[in-house]
């Protein structure tokens, strides 16, 4: 039975991929004060709630994948609550100014973001973990690790500044070529975006070229980090039902014993 | 060259950093703000580009700080990731390119003081540590010390207790003054900590503002003033191979333009002094 786990790393340190970039002794985890309390009072090592996220470039489907998991686990009686990457109130605010005027260097992109998770973090994912829910994320901290580590930050200090993250129960990662993934972005939104399409970067001038580009470096480090932390590679080419049935496949092994909020018992 | 604390940002060039990096770091009501504001004008008067800097007044991050911090929600690893924001957001855009430009960097609080409340709040020491290595290693750093009961009768003048200054947001249920001094009792516990590690100027800030900033002026005007006791060169094969690299640079450089290269002769080298493996040599460290 694997429940959340109140640390991210320490449980995936030891079968970490060695080659990768990370040396575990490097590793800054740490616990945020008063969840190892309750973490330990439970007995099981875990969080009583389950944490499931999805990975992926844009025009991956991992969104449409994560919304029929969502009205699944509803119907099945789960307290289900989802939570969107970069939704933070309290941030939001600043990240927008730093997008608008591109005040944002790889860094400060970087650290913004990970303001924008720790507020979620600390203000819904890990107390509702605590209540027993089933918590849904439309990205997680590896989205960080891909996107800054494609911008040129150091591998492992973007990891480090994760380190208060809670690992999840099943990260899935949708894959995706990137000719595919462009192909169902092209006609569904008009233009690319400066950051998404990595234009802070200089790599084109050309906003669907730098998008390339950029996408392909995030995909490199997604596939580096299948290893490292164990990501769930779904296909992301079949169909969407294949898709959703092989997710809800799995996601059911990691529902015993998990609390049904929705029904009354 | 200039060092961090271990990691550098991408496109963050360390060489050319000449100007002076000075922090004036203290606990709440030390008197910071107070001696900047004397040693501000008279860097200036001597002839030095000062830019002063501070926690939130980064041009990205500040005012989104204010605003969180004005609301009852701010939990404490975002307090502390937000506040790194700010400063990495001060470091490329403010700190960097005035060092470059041969500014004195004065700058009211640093690193030093972001993590000490951090781990004050629960934060790992390590986790804290391992954001801010990015940092650039300042070459001096003024700490003034004072005692939480010297503190006292200053807030009483300064107009009162403010909720973050007393740690509110730490010690809840407790009245201002309770808390103030819980939090910063530990913030001094913390910050003397700091100093050992870091190596920090103590400077005992109970004194009179005149006689602190006096004694501060002293110990600034010994950082500026070039150091003619240490010989230039304490790597010598480093600096050689510096020396060469930058010489066939300006040579291609020169070929490029036409012009007249450099020969042996007219490149500066200072007086090469080497290692002394008996450590009876000026230069053995």
């Amino acid at each position: 039975m694997v429940y959340a786990d109140a640390s991210f790393w320490n449980a995936q340190s030891e079968k970490m991929d060695m080659t990768s970039c990370i040396q575990p002794d490097s590793f800054d985890s740490f616990r945020i004060p008063n969840t190892s309390a309750s973490v330990h009072q439970n007995g099981k090592h875990g969080l009583p709630g389950r944490l499931f996220i999805v990975e992926g470039i844009d025009g991956s489907g991992k969104s449409t994948q994560l919304s029929l998991l969502h009205k699944w686990l509803e119907s099945k009686g789960y307290g289900v609550v989802f939570s969107e990457w970069n939704s933070s109130t309290l941030v939001k605010d600043t990240t927008k100014l730093g997008k608008k005027k591109k005040l944002l260097t790889p860094a400060t992109f970087s650290a913004i973001h990970a303001t924008d998770f720790a507020d979620r973090t600390e203000r819904s994912i890990l107390p509702l973990l605590k209540a027993g829910a089933v918590v849904l994320c439309d990205r997680y901290a590896y989205t960080a690790f891909a996107r800054d580590v494609a911008r040129g930050m150091d591998c492992e200090w973007v990891r480090a500044l994760y380190g208060f993250a809670v690992k999840p129960t099943v990260a899935f990662y949708f894959r995706v070529p990137l000719e595919t993934a462009i192909g169902r972005l092209t006609g569904a939104r008009d233009g690319f975006k400066y950051y998404e399409a990595g234009l802070d970067l200089g790599l084109s001038t050309d906003a669907e070229e730098s998008f390339r580009l950029f996408q392909g470096r995030i995909i490199n480090e997604y596939e580096k980090m299948i290893p490292e932390f164990g990501l769930t590679v779904i296909d992301a080419t079949m169909p969407v039902e294949a898709q959703q049935a092989q997710v809800r496949q799995i996601v059911k092994t990691h529902l015993e014993d998990a609390k049904k909020l929705r029904t009354k018992q | 060259m200039r060092q961090t604390y271990g990691k550098t940002l991408p496109g963050m060039r360390l060489e050319n950093l000449t100007g002076k990096l000075i922090v004036i770091e203290g606990t709440d009501g030390a008197g910071r703000t107070t001696q900047i504001n004397l040693i501000k004008p008279w860097l200036e008067e001597l002839g030095h580009a000062v830019l002063d800097t501070g926690i939130t007044r980064s041009r990205l991050a500040g005012d989104g700080i204010r605003r969180a911090k004005e609301g009852n929600n701010l939990g404490h690893v975002t307090q502390s990731l937000f506040y790194a924001t700010d400063f990495i957001d001060r470091l490329e855009n403010d700190i960097i390119p005035a060092l470059r430009a041969g500014f004195i960097v004065l700058t009211d609080r640093y690193i030093y003081s972001l993590m000490a409340r951090a781990i004050v709040r629960g934060m790992d020491a390590s986790w804290i540590r391992s954001i801010y290595n990015v940092a650039l290693k300042p070459d001096a750093v003024f700490y003034l010390r004072i005692g939480v009961d010297q503190l006292l009768p200053r807030v009483v003048f300064s107009g009162g207790f403010d909720y973050w200054e007393s740690g509110m947001d730490l010690f809840q249920g407790h009245d201002m003054y309770d808390s103030f001094c819980s939090y910063q009792t530990i913030l001094l516990k913390e910050f003397d900590h700091l100093a050992e590690e870091y190596k920090f100027e103590i400077v005992d800030a109970s004194a009179n503002a005149e006689d602190v900033c006096n004694h501060l002026k002293k110990k600034i005007l010994a950082i500026l003033k070039p150091d003619e006791t240490q010989p230039a060169v304490s790597n010598p094969q480093a600096y050689l191979i510096e020396t060469l690299m930058q010489k066939a640079v300006v040579n291609l450089l020169a070929k490029r333009n036409g012009q007249a290269q450099l020969s042996e002769s007219n490149i500066d080298l200072p007086p090469f002094i080497p290692y002394s493996t008996e450590g009876n040599g000026k230069n053995a460290h």
